[in-house]
Order: structure tokens, then C-alpha cells, then sequence
């Protein structure tokens, strides 16, 4: 055991993926895709994949490439490969949202992009797999948190498989019957493994991991977290397995998504239970931005799931699955991604920087990095901004929906700065922030000492 | 070459609270040329896998229930020096007792880091600094290596606290 370094390019992925999510709010507020056109419709597809892949995946890559090797204490199998395999997902994304550009008639070329984009997105997802893959094997058996970031991993396989298909069906690549039956009816399973599984679960593990060390709670291993991860593996394996099964026969996919349903809701009411524990075990009583953020997060995530089972029971959950998305994405995953970011960047930074004189001369502490009172108001705005659109999709009010996209626009941007500062050491009084022996770290990249 | 396995059963010694490293030791001294230790523990002892490592064994762990753990030391084929070069000759044998201890399992990360790293700073080569903490210091870990200074740490047998021994220096003098 030799400890963990830091992750050479994980600053490169939260650059791309915070551009990414103003892009898309940019795209939103211009009037582009849902709710403006069919959720559906290529625009909102578009739109949706520069979220989930642009945003949320590379994000949650980089973070992973950071956090792995300290949930199984071990180095990541190669600390250079991330750079070719974000090059490879970020030249993916733009063939794919060219190829849904091209769907739609906005440009008219014969190029494949679609093919392009299932090629690049799916070798830079192996990669991604394979680099995560080979650091976790070698670390069996593993503690629980890691154990989530595994079924993550599965899922993100499972949905990378099922987006290669869609994109060579569409792509007119691929004819047989099968898998133009996969592209028809496979969205709902596609969808449920991306934002439940490998999102939304993979940000479980992490939570359980992260919550606990920033807030000096006691790290959960008992049955409740266990039976989170055991039940709400089942219910993934019942809607991607069960999903592709009863597409294969020709059965409702409704029955196998609706078991994995109920079984979901329990999972997350074993999370959720055990989340409010950390939160009330903690030993700090007064905690950080980020802790208090992601507290709002997981509350929006509650939220998002009343709400469901509401319209569920109401019957009116197809004709408003696009606010759901939409809180899932924003109000829960990306709340609790900036949130966490809002700390890793400064934690990061720090480590960097100051690491190597620590002890030797007088250092700042990792809060200087940050100004939270600055912050907390751009995640207030942020946060009220994801609720105003929210509402205005229920209510069908675009004028409305357009001014919350806006106010979401500016916060992000608002965040996006305050990051910026921390990485570049802005917040830092001018006499402490580079003592003898130190440099600036580099924006995009991190120095990894040799040890 | 199928190695023959030596059984060494420390579980009863950790539960009455005991030390079993003298115990191991002895075992390890008395092994013929070609044989191994099978070692049973309460907790994965990842100490130890430094200890021996640095005498040329290598380790498989596996956790056998019970949150017992089985490990089995194999003798390397090669000579000891050659397969952890790295490895300070004084990691091996007694350290003398710390002049400082410390308990930073209540504070925020990264002081438990700042702290022990500045205590250091002060310390005579040589000198030995106890630090108890809730967490593996992961990060902590690396920057020791590169100051020269020597480490070993575990949990301790409640699995919640982690003990870190450091002696200043050490690494460096080794090299």
C-alpha cells in the first residue's frame, strides 16, 4: 500500500463537463428541444445526450478516476490513459449530437455520424471500463461503497450497449428485425440504465463514502446499506435484463420495468434512511457548502420520486416523464455533482499545491481556497432557478420555463467562476498563496509527484 | 513446487486483547527453506504484509467469514533485496517507543494530514510519531514516502480506528 496520487486529468474532465452544462442551458434557454419541441423529437435528444454524456458521465468519469482508487486504496491502473479516453468520448458526443443535428434536418450531409459517434463513444467508454475495471479487480473483495460503483459501472455498460445499437439502427447500419425491436421499444431500459444505474447509483457509492469523511460521520456497512445495494442491483438487473429479455420475446416491457419499480422504491428508501443517518450521526455539527448542497440534492431526489409515484397514480406519468427527467438530471445530479465539485476542485487544488510543503512553512487550509458565501448564493439562484422551470413544465407556462433555464444559465456560470478562482488560487490571501517551494497548479491538468 | 504451509492461529491472542507480532515472528524465523505461513487473523493484518514483504514473502489475503481473515505467506523465489530494493532496511525491526502521539480521529480532513506532517517537521531523524485516525490516510501516504520518512499503520482491532506509526527519517536513511 503505497497510498493514492492524484488523478493526472480529472481537472480536463470537470472543465469539459462544466462547459458541456452551460452549452446545454445555453442550447435550453435559446428555445432548442423539450419543452419546446417533443421529448422525443432529435433537438430534445440532442440536448439530452450533451447533459448525460457532456455533462453528467464525464464528470462522474473524472470524479471516478479520482475516487476509485481511494474507496480500494489502491493507484488507478493507468494514470495516462484518461486523456486519449476523454479525447475519444468527447469527439464521440460531437459526432452523436451531429448525427441527431443531422436526424433532424439541421444539417444535411451524407456523412455517418451516427456510426462515428457509436464507434468513439463506445471505444472511450471501454477505455473508461477497462481503466476502472482493472484498479476495482484487483482489490476484491471490495467495501461496500466501491460495490455500488460497480453495478454504476454494469449499468453504463448496459446503457453504452444499448446507445451503440440505437446509433447503428439509426445510422442505417444496422437491419436486422431484433435490433430494430431494440431501438423501438429499448428507450425506457436505456434511460433507467443511464440516470438510475449508472448515474444515480454510481453517486450512491459515493455519497455513502464522501458524506461520511466531510462530515465525520460513521462509515455505513450495516444491513440497511447493504440491502440498498442488494435491492437496488435487483431492481436494475430486473429492468435491463428483464427489459431486453421481454423485449426479445415480444412482451410488455412494461411488466419488468413496473417490478423493477417497486423494488427501486425500496432501495431508495433504504438509501434514504441511511443517508439521514449520516446526516444525523455526524460528529460536525456545522458543515460545509458542499454538505449543505448536496443535503438539497438529495432532498430534490425525494422530491422527484413523490412526484412520480404521484403522477403514476394520477395516470398522468407519460404525459409528464419530461419534468421527471428533467428534475433527475438537474434538481438531483447535477445539484449533487456541483455540490461535490464545489469541494473536490478545492480539495484537489489544495493537495496539488500545497501538498509537498505542508508542515515546512505556514500553508493556507483547504477553506481559503473557496468563498462559500459567494458560492452559496449562485447554488441558491441555482437551486430556486431548477424549481421556477420545474413548475413551468407541469404547468406548461414557456415564458416561465424559459426565465427559470436562464436563472440556471447564470448560476452554473456564477459556480463555473467561483471554480475557476479556487483552481487558480484567487481566493487566497496574496501572502500566503505561494509559499517557497510551491508553484501555481495548472488549470487542466494536475502534477502527479513522483513518490 | 507446491510450498507447504505452516499454521499460525493469532485469532485467540487478538481476542484476549493480546500482540501477537512475536508469536509471527518466531513462526517465520523457524520456517525451512520452501515453506509458508498460513496466517488466521480478527482483521486483515495489512502491517504485517509490510513486514514480511520486506523479508521476501509474498502475501494472498482472503477474508473467511466471520470477519476473520486467512493470508498466506509464500517464500519469493528471489533473494529478498532484489524484490523491494525500496524497502528501508530499519522497517524490519524494532522501532523505538514515539515521543509524540497524537489523536486527530475528530478532526476534519485534511488536518489529521497537516497535522502529522508538521509535527514531523519538528522531530529528530529517527524519532517515532504515533497518530491515531478514522480513515487510511491515503493521501498521506505518498508525501511521507517522498519526505524519506518510514511508516506503518492498520486498523486496530475495533476496525474503526487506524494507527499510523511514523519514524522521521528512516526511508532515507535506508536508501
Amino acid at each position: 500500500m503505497v497510498g493514492v496520487a492524484l488523478s493526472r486529468w480529472t481537472m480536463s474532465y470537470f472543465a469539459t463537463a462544466v462547459l458541456a452544462l452551460i452549452a446545454a442551458e445555453g442550447l435550453m434557454l435559446a428555445g432548442i428541444g423539450y419543452p419546446h419541441t417533443a421529448i422525443a423529437a432529435p433537438e430534445s435528444l440532442l440536448l439530452v445526450h450533451l447533459v448525460a454524456i457532456g455533462w453528467l458521465s464525464l464528470l462522474m468519469c473524472g470524479a471516478l478516476f479520482q475516487f476509485v482508487p481511494v474507496l480500494v486504496n489502491r493507484p488507478l491502473d493507468s494514470n495516462t490513459l484518461p486523456l486519449p479516453t476523454l479525447i475519444l468520448l468527447v469527439a464521440g458526443l460531437a459526432a452523436l449530437l451531429l448525427g441527431f443535428a443531422q436526424l433532424g434536418g439541421t444539417i444535411q450531409t451524407p456523412f455517418g455520424f451516427f456510426p462515428a459517434a457509436a464507434i468513439l463513444l463506445g471505444a472511450g467508454f471501454v477505455l473508461v471500463l477497462w481503466n476502472l475495471g482493472r484498479t476495482l479487480w484487483a482489490e476484491r473483495p471490495l467495501p461496500l461503497p466501491a460495490r455500488f460503483v460497480v453495478v454504476g459501472l454494469c449499468s453504463l455498460a448496459a446503457t453504452v450497449f444499448l446507445g451503440i445499437i440505437f446509433a447503428l439502427v439509426l445510422g442505417g447500419v444496422a437491419t436486422k428485425p431484433h435490433l430494430l425491436d431494440v431501438t423501438a421499444l429499448g428507450l425506457p431500459i436505456h434511460v433507467i440504465a443511464g440516470l438510475g444505474g449508472w448515474l444515480t447509483f454510481t453517486a450512491f457509492g459515493v455519497s455513502y463514502r464522501l458524506l461520511a469523511m466531510f462530515m465525520l460521520a460513521p462509515e455505513l456497512e450495516g444491513r440497511t446499506t447493504r440491502g440498498a445495494l442488494y435491492v437496488g442491483t435487483a431492481a436494475l438487473t430486473v429492468a435491463i435484463v428483464g427489459g431486453m429479455a421481454a423485449i426479445c420475446t415480444s412482451t410488455n416491457v412494461i411488466w419488468p420495468i413496473g417490478a423493477a419499480g417497486g423494488l427501486g422504491l425500496l432501495a431508495l428508501a433504504l438509501y434514504g434512511g441511511d443517508i439521514q443517518h449520516l446526516y444525523r450521526a455526524r460528529k460536525r455539527r456545522v458543515i460545509e457548502l458542499n454538505s449543505r448542497m448536496a443535503g438539497i440534492a438529495l432532498a430534490n431526489l425525494a422530491v422527484t420520486v413523490a412526484l412520480g409515484i404521484g403522477l403514476l397514480f394520477a395516470g398522468r406519468f407519460n404525459d409528464h416523464v419530461g419534468v421527471v427527467v428533467f428534475l433527475v438530471a438537474f434538481a438531483w445530479l447535477t445539484g449533487f455533482g456541483l455540490a461535490k465539485l464545489y469541494k473536490i476542485v478545492a480539495f484537489l487544488t489544495w493537495l496539488e499545491c500545497y501538498g509537498p510543503v505542508l508542515g515546512k512553512t505556514a500553508t493556507p487550509r483547504v477553506q481559503d481556497l473557496v468563498t462559500e458565501p459567494r458560492a452559496q448564493k449562485w447554488f441558491a439562484l441555482y437551486f430556486v432557478a431548477v424549481w421556477i422551470a420545474a413548475i413551468s413544465l407541469l404547468l406548461t407556462t414557456p415564458s416561465l420555463f424559459r426565465l427559470g433555464v436562464g436563472a440556471m444559465l447564470l448560476a452554473t456560470i456564477g459556480i463555473g467562476v467561483q471554480l475557476m478562482r479556487t483552481r487558480r488560487l484567487a481566493n487566497v490571501a496574496p501572502a500566503l498563496r505561494l509559499p517557497k517551494g510551491t508553484r501555481p497548479p495548472h488549470l487542466l491538468h494536475s502534477s502527479v509527484q513522483p513518490s | 513446487m507446491a510450498t507447504q504451509f505452516i499454521d499460525v492461529d493469532v485469532r485467540p491472542t487478538l481476542r484476549a486483547g493480546g500482540e501477537p507480532f512475536g508469536a509471527i515472528m518466531a513462526a517465520i524465523a523457524k520456517l525451512q527453506p520452501g515453506q509458508g505461513l498460513r496466517l488466521l487473523a480478527t482483521f486483515e493484518p495489512v502491517p504485517l504484509f509490510h513486514v514480511l514483504g520486506s523479508k521476501g514473502f509474498s502475501h494472498v489475503a482472503k477474508e473467511i467469514g466471520g470477519g476473520d481473515w486467512e493470508v498466506l505467506f509464500s517464500p519469493a523465489a528471489t533473494a529478498s533485496v532484489d524484490t523491494t530494493p525500496a524497502k528501508p532496511a530499519s522497517d524490519t525491526g524494532a522501532w523505538p517507543s514515539p515521543v509524540q502521539e497524537m489523536d486527530n480521529r475528530d478532526l476534519d480532513p485534511p488536518e489529521p494530514m497537516v497535522r502529522i506532517l508538521a509535527a514531523a517537521e519538528a522531530m529528530a531523524n529517527g524519532e517515532v510519531l504515533s497518530a491515531l485516525l478514522c480513515r487510511e490516510p491515503m493521501f498521506l501516504l505518498p508525501e511521507l514516502a517522498k519526505r524519506g520518512h518510514a511508516w506503518r499503520g492498520g486498523f486496530e482491532p475495533d476496525g474503526k480506528t487506524y494507527k499510523i506509526l511514523i519514524r522521521v527519517g528512516a526511508a532515507k536513511e535506508a536508501a
